[in-house]
């Protein structure tokens, strides 16, 4: 059901008001109650979290990775060990 | 193959911090500087210094993975074809950021009571096709055993794949109905969707993140041709 499209204030906000925004009518639930506190600040800080652990997810892939690499060169045959060569 | 080493000396090293640093002053910027109060939007506005970046570092991935896809089709060594191929990975980490922050701050601001997490947005649905097509680069490539023809036939597609990505995220979306801004021109040049004290921080967002790309990019193109070099011995 496509709720109502009702009219703002004068401010820019009527730019995003398309018929996708449908204008909400039922009181916050669940998740959405701590979401919609501070003005909506919990949805940016969702947001930049979601970012900081796509990077973190990147930065854990990068260090097996690397931790692999370090096993393989352990595994070559042994070598004059040159200290700070 | 040739694994000609490049260097990463101090150079890199003071980007990397600078980077860090501009990115630190961009996320405390973006969430303490004051921005116009909207209806519905309210501070979740801010969300356009950490939403909208992700899209343009996904474009300068794919820009940057392209171009090694036509060098290496030019003349192939080892170092363009790892060089796409991370350049695309790591694309598409923020494409599917892109899509997740995107999915988080519509399910909060516009369909609140609702419980919609996807809503069928042209943008958001032509970016879920883009990312599947890149998707299948990767399953291509790992279907391939010989490194000459993988590269090859991984190069091509790509192209392909990066020519559709203007069509399927920007020129389409802004023929349809929906949320995203950009249906009435260009949305990042018009005064009414980005006001100027907002510029002060999205542009800067737009660089730091573009440049966090690259950082992250550039540390997987290292690790992979260590690999190489040692696999050669």
């Amino acid at each position: 059901m496509q709720a109502p499209i009702t009219p703002t204030d004068s401010t820019d906000a009527a730019v995003y008001d398309s018929v996708w925004a449908a204008i909400p009518d039922a009181p916050p639930v669940g998740l959405e109650t701590v979401m919609l506190q501070q003005d909506k600040l919990y949805v940016v800080l969702a947001v930049v979290l979601i970012i900081w652990f796509g990077v973190l997810f990147f930065l854990f892939r990068t260090d097996r990775r690397l931790a692999q690499l370090e096993d393989d060169l352990d595994a070559r045959p042994e070598r004059e060990d040159t200290f700070g060569a | 193959m040739n694994t000609t080493r490049t260097r990463y000396g101090t150079g890199y090293r003071f980007l990397t911090i600078g980077i860090a640093g501009w990115m630190t002053v961009v996320i405390v910027a973006g969430l303490v500087l004051s921005i116009p109060r909207l209806n519905i939007l309210e501070e979740s506005a801010r969300n356009l210094y950490f939403h909208v970046p992700m899209w343009f570092a996904l474009m300068a991935g794919m820009i940057v993975s392209a171009v090694y896809s036509a060098r290496y089709l030019m003349k192939p060594t080892l170092e363009r074809d790892v060089r796409a191929e991370q350049a695309a990975l790591v694309a598409m980490l923020f494409g599917v950021l892109g899509l997740i922050t995107g999915m988080v701050w519509a399910r909060f601001t516009w369909y609140v009571g609702t419980g919609k997490w996807w809503n069928f947005d042209p943008k958001q649905s032509m970016t879920a096709v883009q990312l599947m097509v890149f998707a299948a680069y990767f399953v291509l490539r790992s279907s391939i055993d010989e490194p000459r023809k993988r590269g090859r036939i991984a190069a091509v597609y790509n192209l392909f794949a990066v020519a559709i990505a203007p069509f399927l995220l920007y020129v389409l979306p802004r023929q349809l109905e929906s949320l995203h801004p950009g249906g009435e021109g260009s949305p990042a040049f018009s005064q009414t969707d980005l006001a100027p004290e907002m510029r002060m921080v999205f542009y800067p967002a737009v660089i730091g993140f573009i440049a966090l790309f690259w950082w992250i990019y550039t540390q997987r193109v290292r690790l992979r041709l260590a690999e190489e070099r040692l696999a050669d011995g």
